[in-house]
């Protein structure tokens, strides 16, 4: 292989643009789920198709945005809808995946973008859900990007904001929830998935340079690590002059 | 609980109130200080329109600020700079689908208001439900039964929304109720002077807010003839008839974006959101100066202008062509701000 440079987050943007098929339908947010979403369009998926919570469907990437919401975001848009409209096609089955972020997962995918610490005495106040909560409960399939640190990953996070696998097997159907779950996860260590019996996070692959036993040490709870693990796939050139040529030329992003 | 909060579900209150507004087409222009004046009452609940900071009525929250309304109840959908109110006492407590500016991240004056208990948290929602409980309210149902919130700890932490089963399939769904927000001030492309008023890019939830808020302020950038709303209605989004104040204030949205017009002033936004609103004490500082201290909206700008050192409305018109072109309006937007300075075409030969 050759010596191919680049940053951790353009390796996040290439692991995430390489999970969506041409196609699909993604309900996106700004930042690097769009980034990779845009380097999917331009790369294998030409007729993958963006959703904004905002409203806005399949708009034509041309500037990258600051807001799910702004004239960025919407650009030639064929249709912009309302808030309860775009909810209402996901759960309808329009929505194949949705990238989501926040605080914290936990082993069974569960994710806090409410508050660290209690909720009625919390030590950082954080966004609250926003679209997350309604995004996995009606997506079909969910990836979670952000960092990897043991308190970003603790066995249970201080408050479900976006259900995951709830408490584990059945846990989604029980509650009522339509969507498939949580399906993967993102971090600048590797790329995990979710055991389909017991519905723990397990290890897909760790990113060059990182080791799974270095990710165990970053995780707050024990992660299955089957033995069939391997390197995250570096970006290719091809992969690479996109992103820096045409999705984030002024490296917004990808720094 | 606070009193605006009883009266966010009173589906008779609401009807009522409504009752009593005019039909007619009447003249319903006057400035911002006079329509804050009249019609936003301490306590009253007010909800978040367009999307906070894209098409956000901030000239009209900045006004608020001025005329130092307390207790406010913010309904963030998403919420925004306007939490800055809590630092003098405007906004008392808040029902919450989100609070911040994405990927920069979480808004000073919220989270400490939150993490100190003085800025009461009523309910928390997702931004889906609570844009049900709002398209309910214009809908003239009751409530409506969805599948968000399910299962997480959203149910627990929301007294408003019930968990209960499908009479056809008895699958658990959640029951969100018709909300009726007192106050609801929009900032619009363009009014007429009976408040029918027509924006470009995302609704977001504003024709269900307008229906479902009791009492409802337009700003815009320009007021129009009623003759021009009438021979193209569809980009439409809010009927006169709920309207009750129309106030012309272009460049209400600044420092936000409105789409097609102007960009936001992102590193102003950032300055603010990170580092003077850090501290309780620099927030009021900044807001004694910026807020308090300016008589209206452009004086605030003029003040911003000649810190940053450059015609910040124009820089903003400039980043908004950027992404602009004439097929994104259909018709194009000559006269959109009233001149003819928006030199598109131009621009966007040349930009990208």
């Amino acid at each position: 292989m050759s010596d191919i440079q680049y940053t951790p987050r353009e390796l996040l943007a290439c692991v995430a643009a390489r999970l969506i098929k041409d196609g699909e339908s993604v309900f996106v947010g700004t930042g690097l789920p769009l980034v990779g979403a845009l380097l999917a369009k331009k790369m294998h998926a030409p007729n993958m198709m963006a959703i904004y919570e905002c409203g806005a469907v399949d708009p034509e990437p041309r500037v990258l945005p600051w807001s799910v919401s702004c004239s960025w975001t919407t650009y030639k848009a064929p249709i912009i809808l309302s808030m309860s409209s775009v909810f209402g096609h996901s759960r309808a089955g329009y929505a194949d995946v949705g990238f989501l972020g926040g605080a914290q997962i936990d082993m069974y995918g569960n994710i806090n973008a409410t508050c660290i610490g209690d909720y009625y005495h919390p030590k950082v106040r954080l966004t609250g859900s926003g679209g997350a909560n309604d995004i996995a409960s009606l997506c079909e399939r969910v990836i979670f990007m952000g960092l990897h640190l043991p308190e970003r990953l603790p066995e249970r996070v201080d408050y479900i904001t976006t259900p995951g696998y709830l408490d584990g097997p059945g846990a989604r159907e029980r509650a009522g929830l339509v969507g498939g779950g949580p399906w993967r996860v993102i971090t600048h260590l590797g790329v995990m998935g979710f055991d389909e019996e017991t519905c723990r996070m397990k290890l897909i692959s760790y990113h060059p340079g990182v080791t799974p036993e270095v990710i165990q040490q970053f995780t707050g709870f024990e992660l299955i690590i089957p033995d069939d693990v391997t390197e995250t796939p570096k970006p290719t050139e091809e992969e690479l002059r996109i992103l820096r040529e045409e999705v984030d030329p002024n490296q917004l992003f990808c720094f | 609980m606070s009193h605006a909060n009883d009266r966010l579900f009173d589906h008779k209150l609401a009807r009522e109130w409504k009752l009593k507004k005019s039909r007619a087409e009447k003249d319903k222009r006057m400035t911002l200080q006079e329509a804050i004046a009249t019609l936003v009452e301490d306590g009253d609940s007010i909800v978040e329109t367009g999307f906070a900071y894209v098409r956000g009525p901030m000239a009209a929250y900045w006004e608020i600020g001025r005329q130092r309304k307390k207790n406010l109840v913010g309904i963030f959908t998403p919420g925004g700079m306007n939490t800055a109110w809590h630092e003098f006492g405007g906004l008392e407590g808040a029902h919450v689908a989100y609070v911040g500016v994405e990927m920069r991240g979480l808004i000073s004056p919220f989270r400490r208001g939150v993490e100190a208990g003085t800025l009461k948290v009523y309910s928390e929602w997702s931004h889906g439900a609570l844009s049900l409980a709002l398209r309910a309210a214009e809908q003239g149902v009751n409530y409506v039964a969805c599948k968000s919130m399910l299962g997480t700890d959203l149910m627990r932490t929301n007294p408003y929304v019930k968990e209960a089963r499908d009479p056809w399939t008895g699958e658990p769904v959640c029951l969100v109720p018709a909300m009726y927000p007192d106050v609801a001030i929009f900032h619009v492309h363009h009014a007429d002077k009976y408040g029918n008023s027509r924006i470009w890019g995302p609704s977001v939830n504003d024709t269900a807010i307008a229906i479902a808020a009791r009492k409802v302020i337009v700003t815009c950038e320009r007021i129009v003839s009623t003759e021009d709303i009438r021979s193209n209605p569809y980009q439409v989004i809010i009927p006169h008839y709920c309207v009750d104040a129309v106030c012309e204030v272009p460049y209400g949205a600044y420092p936000g974006d409105m789409p097609g017009m102007y960009y936001f002033d992102r590193r102003l936004q950032e300055r603010v959101v990170r580092v003077e609103w850090k501290t309780r004490e620099s927030t009021k500082e900044w807001y004694e100066k910026y807020i308090l201290g300016t008589k209206d909206h452009y004086e605030m700008i003029q003040l911003i202008a000649e810190e940053e050192g450059m015609n910040v409305l124009e820089y903003m018109k400039r980043l908004e062509q950027l992404s602009c072109d004439a097929s994104y309006f259909g018709l194009g937007y000559w006269g959109v701000g009233g001149e003819r300075d928006w030199r598109y075409e131009e621009v966007a030969k040349r930009a990208i």
